[in-house]
């Protein structure tokens, strides 16, 4: 059945919500090891999987987090405390569930175990080491053997039971897991065949019961039974069993069921401190998906419409201009609903910090800011990746190790922050450490040695810093697990071009790193500066476009050699667009320049026409176009031809290497 | 040659005019033909993928193998149609458009009477083509898509 | 159409009582705590009442003291559905007013009689 699928499927985001959830505690206890209501939060999830999960046919899913909540329970009920031990067993077992959840094929049965004997041995552990719980646990069981109490249960249900719930064979299986149970059903008071009422319970049973549970453990199968119930418990007297042990064993059993209520009514009530906003849908992600390519279609059609209806019957235009404005809004309420709060991402990360500060010997701190800073969520999935390089990057080659941090004066706890804000168009997305900083002449002489540079190279700094991104680069004196195996940077470099953002490097010697990822809001659509170039149309981000200026007179006369403008006072390189995409056809008379710009890079793009702004729906271009850099994806105009979105961060890396040139043949002129 | 237990397996292929030869192409890959619609220029693009199309919506590489088998470019008629076809490609399956002069029919070829490229005399490069067959006087190439466009 | 108000921070089980119920003719209304629940039910009043026990915010025995104490809710039959079995909660749920129990996991028949036979 499809809906069970669904629903299944609904259990499986539930459950991975859950376990982040479940992480989050025991990270913060980590912590704060005595807040309760951490230990309520972890252990609720803990519990809400094993529900749904036995719900959905993941048995072993149950099985292992039964054993899991009860190991857990102690620490529940103070008997244990939550120490780091416990926080490091309990996180491996939660990642133990996860695989359980996600490849129960793969998962092994034998870790789970292993697993489980660890959360065992945390919480028993500290048990042995409180010495008070141990001596008066023994009096009772040393007699040996418990043969326990033999009773004999009779009922018979009301006429209404069934009516309100009650359902027998429950209560059967519950009398069985007290102890031993003999079944006999009485069949006296069913009436004849034709008077039988198929809703009415006419059957009764018998039990014969052997538990070392007390009289109240069986009253309470029936609570639930109605009144009219006929419920008969009573001791067998013709019991073989001597009846002193029983006696010693049932005040014993006793005493945790008198004790639970209280406990219960005393239970902090911190979740309602929580409170969450009502109303909330789950959809599912791939909808989403679908729903922006629809709204990325209508973009395109109603800007083919719009083109139709100009100079139409003015009943048309009306209509065109209506259905552009709901259109605009429709994109901006679908955007809305993709945009997620990056803070679900900056949490992941409190794991990984966790682990990595474990491994290294290096205490660290995680401290993440603007988390409420909202991005597409396809961003979001895609930045997991750049981020935890960042990271690793960050405590293994950033933070040093504490007696250095306290020999240079720091707190042995190097601190990695995370922040995220809002800048313009862009979200800028920062991971900083308070170490070492950028040996710029290390990276420098690496860069000799590996052959990425000349000797006689004269580099900026953030030239040098740029050197970080080269397919291959790496500094580590020893490679570590963690990082260092000169892979990382370069991918962390490409992914943000293709989300169409960039990466800054800041260094303070001394007091740490700053890489900032620039981000563009949203992957789907952007407004764009449409231009002509000869016979083609191409597409420039707006978001990137700084101005437009009338390409001076001298200039435009000449092609190629030296290429720069002066803007207001400011040298700028500017490429010619007609030269790169090897026009034919003359030049217009009055050419136009683009000027674009990326963190404090500006270059100008020398263009035939300005067209317009417009809305554009970014496609990607297919696996045969891969080999061509200077283009980020194409896009669909109004009269249905394709227009190629220009990439910026690939012009501006070229101009950079033409300014680079110039600047060399002006030093050789010199 | 062929026994009579075995009838002769038959492929399904669209049969194209390009550069004066007859190209066929497996009926199953071809996804629509289409009337020649405007094209945009890739700068910087391999030769052989120098445009682009919009099929619906999707952004469409436009392949014209004429580079590929060393033809002389002509300009477009009111035959010229782009078959567009799902490729293989780096494990995606990836829509390609295919510049055709024209389009001949939906015929079968009897795989037996296709034979592998000759490797010498032959005007192409061999690993471009999967196998030649004659139909009536015409010679029939089945070239090798995926290594063409790889 | 009767109606039942499922109330559990569990999506999937709420999913799965919706899938239960609403092929058999009952109008399923849903509610993720305890206090979402009470809202629920006070604006438009069902039938019937399953909900969990553990639930964040407000949980399943202060829901149904809350719910006893409306006039509109006092013959209301609520059912217990929760991985808990152990019978101080029990004790404690029947005197908070609940009419009946069922353990997770639950079979999809058995909670459909249950239902079937408290609403008819």
């Amino acid at each position: 059945m499809s809906s069970i699928a669904e629903a299944t499927e609904i259990f499986r985001q539930e459950a991975s919500e859950l376990l982040e959830q479940l992480e989050q505690a025991l990270l913060d206890l980590h912590r704060q090891p005595d807040n309760r209501s951490l230990v309520d939060t972890a252990f609720r999830a803990l519990h809400t999987i094993k529900g749904s999960g036995a719900m959905f046919g993941f048995d072993a899913v149950a099985a292992f987090v039964h054993d899991f909540e009860t190991a857990f329970d102690r620490v529940r009920r103070g008997l244990s405390p939550c120490s780091p031990a416990l926080v490091a067993a309990a996180l491996e077992a939660r990642d133990h569930i996860r695989a359980l959840i996600e490849q129960p094929q793969a998962a092994d049965a034998a870790h789970g175990e292993s697993l489980l004997r660890a959360l065992r041995a945390a919480v028993e552990g500290e048990v042995a080491a409180t010495p008070a719980a141990t001596p008066d646990a023994s009096p009772g069981p040393i007699h040996g053997p418990t043969p326990g109490q033999d009773w004999r249960v009779r009922f018979h249900l009301g006429a209404e039971a069934l009516v309100n719930g009650a359902n027998p064979l429950l209560m059967l299986d519950e009398l069985h897991s007290l102890g031993t149970a003999q079944v006999t059903a009485l069949v006296d008071a069913v009436p004849p065949l034709d008077e039988i009422d198929p809703e009415s319970c006419h059957l009764g049973w018998e039990v014969l019961l052997r538990t070392e549970s007390p009289r109240a453990a069986i009253e309470e199968v029936f609570i639930f039974v109605s009144d009219d119930a006929r419920i008969e418990i009573t001791p067998m007297t013709t019991a073989e069993v001597p009846a002193a042990t029983t006696a010693e064993a049932a005040p014993i059993a006793a005493v945790p069921a008198a004790a639970t209520p209280a406990a219960v009514a005393e239970r902090p009530r911190a979740e309602a401190e929580i409170g969450r906003v009502g109303g909330s849908l789950r959809v599912q992600a791939e909808r989403l998906d679908e729903l922006m390519d629809r709204v990325g279609e209508l973009v395109i059609a109603q800007a083919r419409l719009s083109q139709l209806a100009v100079g139409g019957d003015t009943g048309l235009t009306t209509v065109a201009e209506e259905i552009g404005r709901l259109v605009s809004e429709l994109r901006d309420t679908t955007m809305g609903i993709r945009m997620l709060p990056i803070g679900s991402l900056f949490g992941r990360f409190r794991r990984l910090l966790h682990d990595l500060s474990r491994e290294l010997g290096k205490p660290v701190e995680l401290v993440t800011s603007g988390e409420e800073t909202e991005l597409d969520k396809t961003m979001i999935e895609r930045l997991a990746d750049p981020l935890v390089h960042l990271i690793r990057n960050a405590v293994d080659h950033g933070l040093e190790m504490p007696e250095a941090r306290r020999a240079a004066g720091k707190p042995a706890g190097g601190v990695i922050r995370l922040k995220a804000r809002h800048a313009g168009a862009e979200v800028l997305v920062t991971v900083s450490d308070d170490g070492r900083g950028l040996d710029a002449e290390r990276i420098r002489a690496k860069a000799l040695e590996q052959g990425l540079i000349a000797a006689e190279a004269r580099l900026s700094e953030s030239e040098i810093h740029q050197l970080l991104f080269q397919p291959g680069f790496s500094t580590a004196k020893e490679i570590s697990a963690i990082s260092g195996r000169g892979v990382g940077m370069d991918v962390v470099k490409r992914t943000i071009e293709q989300l169409r953002g960039g990466i800054e490097i800041a260094s303070r010697p001394g007091q740490g790193t700053d890489v900032t990822l620039r981000l563009p809001l949203t992957l789907a659509i952007i407004e764009g500066l449409l231009v002509r170039v000869g016979n083609g149309r191409y597409v420039i981000p707006l978001s990137a476009v700084e101005e437009c200026v009338e390409l001076p007179a001298g200039e435009a006369a000449r092609s190629g050699g030296y290429s720069l403008l002066n803007i207001r006072d400011a040298l700028v390189p500017f490429l010619r667009l007609r030269e790169m995409m090897h026009c034919a056809t003359p030049a217009d008379p009055h050419q136009k320049v683009v000027i674009i710009s990326a963190g404090d890079q500006r270059l100008g793009l020398v263009v035939d026409q300005i067209l317009g702004s417009h809305q554009t729906v970014i496609k990607s271009l297919s696996r045969l176009h891969a080999d061509v850099k200077t283009f980020s994806g194409a896009t669909i105009l109004g009269d249905g031809s394709v227009a190629l979105i220009l990439d910026v961060a690939q012009l501006l890396e070229i101009g950079q290497a033409e300014e680079e040139e110039l600047r060399n043949r002006s030093r050789q002129a010199a | 040659m062929m026994s009579e237990t075995h009838p002769p397996a038959m492929l399904d292929v669209l049969t194209l005019g390009i550069g004066g030869e007859t190209f066929a192409i497996e009926a199953g890959m071809v996804r629509e033909i289409l009337d020649l619609v405007p094209v945009t220029d890739v700068p910087g693009a391999r030769d052989f993928v120098r445009g682009v199309v919009n099929v619906r919506g999707r952004i469409v590489p436009l392949a014209d193998l004429r580079w590929q088998f060393g033809m002389k470019q002509t300009a477009p008629t009111a035959d010229t149609r782009i078959i567009v076809l799902e490729l293989e490609l780096d494990g995606e399956a990836t829509p390609v458009g295919i510049l055709a002069d024209r389009v001949h029919e939906v015929t079968q070829l009897a795989t037996a009477s296709l034979e592998s490229a000759p490797r010498v005399g032959m005007r192409w490069r061999p690993e471009f083509i999967r196998g030649v067959g004659m139909r009536g006087d015409d010679l029939i190439i089945l070239p090798d898509l995926a290594r063409i466009l790889n | 159409m009767k109606s039942v108000l499922t109330v559990d921070d569990s999506a999937s089980i709420r999913q799965m009582v919706r899938l239960t119920l609403s092929g058999s003719g009952y109008k399923v209304v849903e509610a993720e705590n305890g206090a979402e629940g009470l809202k629920q039910a006070k604006a438009a009043p069902v039938n019937m009442i399953v909900t969990d026990l553990n639930m964040p915010v407000m949980d399943g025995l202060t829901f149904i003291r809350e719910l006893r104490k409306l006039p509109a809710y006092k013959g209301v039959p609520i059912i217990f559905l929760t991985t808990e079995s152990d019978a101080a909660r029990k004790q404690e749920a029947k005197l908070a007013g609940a009419t009946g129990w069922i353990t997770k996991p639950f079979q999809q028949d058995q909670l459909l009689n249950v239902v079937r036979k408290v609403l008819g």
